[in-house]
């Protein structure tokens, strides 16, 4: 595809992603910070089912070499920048998404994150060297590379190669994971209502008693 | 969740003709070019800039992100939601100057946001997903705290 054509896919696509996100209010930051500060997981089993479809999907087309799957060795800065990124975005109570959806809206707060995110890339582009960890070309080098703590290039289709079982079969492996602790929330939801039942239950006794 | 399962389809398609939803491939390319607009060529004396990620408009994520902004714009005029809102308190422009500068430097720092993270490598079962994972729960955890004390300070 020329380059025109992916740019006009890409905004084509952005823009169908902010009507959704605007209109839906899902939020990446939320997902993790609601079931974790409030035990409220609204946001939360949207991401799973979105997760169980897209692992499903790549992983079939990466089974048949369709697709253009990320290509980059991944290691230790991977846990350590979404540590960072994680603490960042409950800060700023929006993630990259959100940022970009309520700046749309009007949210001078999230376009003040989003001038500080770009303002954080700078900051790091002048701490980055050639052969300094993190992330250099020259500890990338495709295999476990544990002095620069890199590990490699691993995914569905590594994994098909190496064992010889089709990438589909590991995804739908992980699929049934994420439906496990999509099935867990929906049954501490359940429980939660069965309490929230109860106490209003007992709220209306006392109500009719005082009358 | 009928807004996320269209978004994971139309995310396979992508994922097919150009690469799987990301954002912070394109806000780099964004501050490399607003960069490049200020400081001019003195930017390429920086190796990042020069050898990761070399301005260039033409780079597809960049739209994704334009994209976004250009259809919450629609989104909210449309059902009447856009008006101007600004962080009441110092004490929120303090913590969301704070929360953007981790975020930028967190995305560079492990090469994937938050995006690429839920939406691209763990579905492929990229390895970099789950340590990603586990990075951004550690993180979203230590910052729910500090919320809270902030909140209740």
């Amino acid at each position: 595809m020329s380059v025109i054509g992916e740019c006009i896919v890409a905004f084509v696509f952005g823009s169908i992603v902010g009507l959704l996100v605007q209109r839906s209010r899902f939020c990446n930051t939320a997902a993790l910070r609601d079931a974790m500060l409030f035990k409220t997981y609204r946001n939360t089993k949207p991401l799973l089912i979105a997760m169980m479809i897209l692992t499903f999907g790549f992983t079939l087309f990466l089974t048949f070499g369709e697709g253009k799957a990320m290509h980059f060795d991944v290691g230790l800065n991977q846990v350590a920048g979404l540590f960072l990124f994680g603490i960042g975005m409950v800060l700023a109570g929006a993630c990259t998404v959100s940022t970009w959806v309520k700046a749309g809206e009007g949210n001078v707060g999230a376009m003040w994150a989003l001038l500080f995110t770009f303002i954080g890339m700078f900051l790091f582009s002048l701490l980055w060297t050639e052969n300094f960890w993190p992330p250099a070309s020259i500890s990338m080098t495709g295999e476990p590379n544990l002095e620069a703590l890199q590990f490699g290039f691993i995914n569905a289709r590594t994994l098909q190669d190496k064992f010889g079982v089709p990438a589909v079969i590991f995804g739908m492996v992980q699929v049934f994971l994420l439906g496990l602790i999509y099935r867990a929330i929906v049954k501490k939801e359940q429980a939660q209502q069965l309490e929230h039942d109860k106490a209003a239950a007992a709220h209306k006794v006392k109500l009719a008693e005082a009358a | 969740m009928v807004a996320l399962t269209l978004i994971a389809v139309l995310d396979i398609f992508l994922f097919l003709l150009v690469g799987a939803w990301t954002v912070g491939g394109g806000e780099t390319m964004i501050t490399g070019l607003v960069a490049q607009f200020f400081i001019g060529d003195e930017l390429s004396r920086i190796p990042f800039w020069n050898l990761v990620f070399v301005p260039d408009a033409g780079y597809w994520k960049i739209y994704i992100s334009l994209g976004m902004l250009f259809g919450a714009i629609v989104s909210a005029v449309l059902s009447k939601e856009f008006y101007l809102r600004f962080p009441r308190r110092l004490g929120e422009w303090v913590m969301i100057t704070i929360g953007g500068l981790l975020m930028g430097f967190g995305i560079r720092l492990a090469f994937v946001c938050n995006v690429s993270t839920f939406f691209g490598l763990t579905p492929q079962m990229n390895l970099g997903g789950y340590l990603a994972i586990s990075g951004i729960l550690a993180g979203a955890w230590v910052g729910s705290w500090i919320y809270k004390k902030v909140l209740e300070g």
